[in-house]
């Protein structure tokens, strides 16, 4: 029993991480000397044939590393994908504050011709513009008392304003409208009461399909289709101003209205300086959030993947030793060892790239229901990034491996 | 024995037990750092999100068709309520007076000004409040419109003969910083200073902004207010908050009580209109509801992220566990061989990673906290608040990561035959 303890510590140490095959190879790569025309093509072909075997042999270790880079890469290109778009999403859900960009009659005019929004809405871009509402305000009468009316195009404002609140329903069809809750309470009206508006010499019966409530100016403002108004007052064919949600911030709305100023002719547009500039301030918190956080997770993962892949190469000292007692060079060893590493981090890298595409992706969907911008360079770097992770993790043990003198790390076993 | 084995397990392979202790270090760092922070997220980002301005209204009872489309009501001769400045303080001992943030009173009013007529609206710019509870805080314009381009400087409190003036005023009157502007008001006349130049893009672009006394002595209503914007931290309305905005009666004493002892903004209105005599108190839903939207938003990112780095940094460790164990086949072998039973080997085995796992995931830990400390620093510029929570999750999730990390050498353990390991295959 001693003595097959002893006798099999030896040689479950030299071959427990490699086996008997390996020395085989690596034999007979040395013991060929190719003559010097032949000879870098013959010990090329020699260094694909060491580093296929190598991976295909030692299956467990060659998948715990390339998991190991494949994470890496993931949480890499997952992170930086959130935290390059993110924002950008971000900007869009920040319209649930309404409109940011406002069309309103140029100095010295009265309105806003309807035919300019065509113009205006290509200016915007079709990808940038999240809705627009136009209005136009008339004074009505309602029992001789003045109120305000909006005419605006109900769909769209549901869209450009969506933290309207109302209580009943919205108007699906002519003749329905909504009552601020303001006024509803002013002169008692429920959702579903019908209502009389007047306007100079014209009378007109409504139904109030809704009572709106949103704590601003819209609380005492009777709102109604652009056709209602328009039968009640004329139709006009021009607003009194038009309110715009576009998925910019900052000082890009306010680049953008002065395009629109520049361009198009009779109108004035201004950013909503409150929403712009907070907008841009919160994004702003949000993109250094998010590249902080992938900044630090990165590095912690990175040294992650290194320490994996150094764990992994300085367990070979013993293949590393026994190739060189068998005469390879250090460089020969080296190649091929960090030829290794560099296959395993590109494979790992293209993986990890996928699957972090497919995790930001994830992300998105759930919490923006959009698909995730793809950035092209993005699966570039992850790949690049944990190859050269790879290669320098594994640079420091190969080297130290081989600078030993193979007698000693053998004896050692 | 098995502690002399597992001391001497640790100490041998030193630089290996490094690695292990390393991984599981960075992936406790990433965990608390990223769990700090997701916990704290919602209240950093509420608090940010109250540069959009006031989420409540306060307005007299009665003055309801006001607002906004005050020129038009004017003409029609609608009531026209007030409230009582002497309440304000008030507004600051509500239960929920801590998550009042900032409020500021309105009062306008209008004035002839070199014979054409201008908007004056008075409020508090930074006023100085002494309240019941011995509590001193400042309160006014210059938080609440944090958009403001105000050329020139804010006016301090106490400074009565000073006012704002709205950009596009400034540019039609010609008024520079310094100038005097005589005002005549309905009941009396004044001269103020102008002391800064405002940019707003909205309304006060056209107005003179003065402080509160100035205004109701110029409209002779002295002690009166118009309205009161008030900034509150809030919580998201759910369906309950739903239920009780819409009549507060209609719920049961229950339900009413969780409302009440909740910061929905409708409950922090109803409160406000408690103390006030005479007042509505309003959400402005511009900003209320839009503010619980893009908290809910911010905060399922944040949680996905946090996913995302915790599984990334557990499989990052349960991976090195895992190479660390596979690699040690021969030597679990030569224990087998020698006569150790499969349990005793895995003992040895889990009480040598545990100890170097958690040693390094305490480790992590503390590292974590700087980590989350410097996010909420630099990009909140306040403190993470660390949580016996985060610290338990981390304790927990480092735990479960290296256990499972030996569960697949442990089930190669129990295949393993020592006599073959021991021959090298």
């Amino acid at each position: 029993m001693g003595a097959d303890k002893v006798d099999g510590k030896a040689s479950g140490r030299a071959g427990g991480s490699f086996n008997n095959k390996s020395i085989e190879t690596a034999a007979t790569g040395a013991q060929r000397r190719p003559r010097p025309a032949a000879r870098t093509l013959k010990s090329q072909a020699m260094a694909w044939r060491m580093l296929r075997a190598s991976l295909t042999r030692r299956r467990a270790r060659v998948v715990i590393a390339l998991l190991a880079v494949a994470i890496g890469a993931t949480a890499l290109s997952a992170l930086a994908a959130i935290a390059i778009d993110i924002p950008r999403q971000m900007a869009r859900e920040m319209r649930a504050y309404g409109a940011n960009l406002l069309i309103l009659p140029e100095p010295g005019r009265q309105t806003v011709p309807a035919s300019t929004t065509a113009q205006i809405d290509g200016l915007v871009g079709d990808g940038d513009l999240l809705g627009r509402a136009p209005y136009r305000y008339q004074t009505v009468r309602i029992n001789s008392q003045p109120y305000l009316a909006a005419g605006t195009d109900l769909a769209a404002v549901r869209q450009v304003s969506p933290y309207w609140q109302v209580e009943g329903e919205w108007p699906s069809r002519d003749g329905q409208l909504l009552v601020g809750a303001d006024i509803a309470a002013w002169i008692g009206l429920a959702p579903g009461d019908g209502v009389e508006l007047e306007m100079g010499d014209s009378k007109q019966r409504f139904t109030a399909s809704g009572v709106l409530s949103t704590g601003g100016g819209e609380d005492s403002l009777i709102v109604m289709g652009l056709e209602d108004l328009g039968q009640l007052a004329g139709e006009s064919g021009q607003y009194d101003l038009i309110e715009y949600s576009v998925a910019v911030s900052g000082g890009d709305v306010e680049a953008l209205a002065d395009r629109v100023n520049a361009t198009v002719s009779g109108v004035s547009a201004a950013g909503v300086k409150r929403l712009t500039e907070s907008d841009a301030y919160v994004l702003g918190l949000l993109k250094s959030l998010l590249g902080l956080i992938a900044v630090i997770v990165l590095a912690l993962t990175m040294i992650g993947v290194s320490t994996t892949m150094m764990a992994v190469v300085a367990e070979r000292r013993a293949e590393i030793a026994l190739r060189k007692a068998l005469g390879a060079s250090n460089r020969s060893v080296e190649r091929e060892f960090l030829g290794e590493a560099l296959a395993l981090g590109a494979l790992g890298g293209a993986l990890g790239a996928a699957l972090g595409h497919l995790c930001a992706e994830l992300i998105s969907r759930n919490v923006f229901h959009r698909h995730i911008g793809v950035t092209w360079w993005l699966p570039l770097v992850a790949v690049v990034a944990s190859t050269a992770v790879a290669w320098a993790a594994s640079l420091i043990p190969v080297r130290r491996a081989a600078e030993v003198d193979p007698a000693i790390v053998l004896r050692e076993e | 024995m098995f502690f002399r084995m597992v001391k001497a397990a640790l100490l041998r392979g030193r630089s290996k037990r490094l690695m292990i202790a390393v991984t599981s270090a960075l992936g406790a760092a990433v965990a608390t750092a990223m769990l700090g922070v997701m916990f704290d997220v919602g209240d950093k980002i509420n608090q940010e999100l109250k540069t959009y301005g006031a989420n409540i209204l306060v307005q007299p009872r009665g003055a309801a068709v006001v607002t906004e489309f005050y020129d038009l009501q004017e003409e029609a001769g609608v009531f026209h309520g007030s409230l009582a400045e002497a309440d304000l303080p008030k507004i600051k001992t509500i239960f929920w007076a801590f998550n009042i943030l900032d409020f500021a009173p309105f009062l306008r009013t209008t004035a002839t000004m070199d014979g054409g007529a201008v908007d004056v609206v008075g409020t508090w710019f930074s006023h100085h409040l002494d309240l019941p509870t011995e509590e001193h805080v400042a309160v006014g314009l210059a938080n609440l419109r944090s958009w403001w381009d105000v050329e020139g400087g804010w006016i301090a409190d106490g400074d009565e003969d000073l006012a704002l003036v709205g950009a596009g005023l400034a540019r039609e009157r010609g008024l520079r910083l310094g100038d005097a502007i005589s005002l005549r008001g309905l009941q009396a006349d004044l001269t103020v200073r102008v002391a800064g130049i405002v940019n707003s893009g909205e309304d006060a672009d056209n107005q003179i902004i003065v402080p509160l006394a100035i205004a109701q002595r110029l409209s002779g209503r002295p002690g009166q207010v118009d309205s009161v914007e008030v900034s509150a931290l809030t919580t998201p309305d759910n369906d309950l908050a739903r239920k009780a905005a819409r009549n507060p009666a209609s719920l049961t004493i229950s339900e009413w009580e969780t409302w009440y002892c909740t910061a929905y903004v409708s409950s922090i209105a109803y409160q406000i209109e408690e103390v006030m005599d005479s007042a509505v108190a309003k959400p402005i839903r511009q900003v209320a509801e839009s503010e619980g939207s893009i908290l809910a938003k911010t905060q399922l990112l944040m949680l996905m992220v946090t996913v995302l780095s915790l599984a990334a940094a557990a499989l990052a460790i349960t991976n090195l566990v895992t190479a660390n164990v596979i690699e040690r086949a021969p030597q679990i072998g030569l224990l087998k061989a020698v006569g150790a039973s499969d349990a005793a080997v895995i003992r040895l085995l889990v009480a040598e990673i545990s100890v170097v796992g958690l040693t390094g995931g305490a480790v992590g830990y503390v590292a974590g906290l700087g980590f989350a400390q410097l996010i909420g620093r630099s990009v909140f510029a306040a403190a993470v608040s660390p949580r016996p929570l985060v610290a338990l999750l981390v304790a927990l999730l480092v735990a479960l990561v290296v256990l499972a990390g030996c569960l697949p050498s442990i089930r190669m353990l129990l295949r393993l035959r020592a006599a073959e390991v021991l021959h090298g295959r």
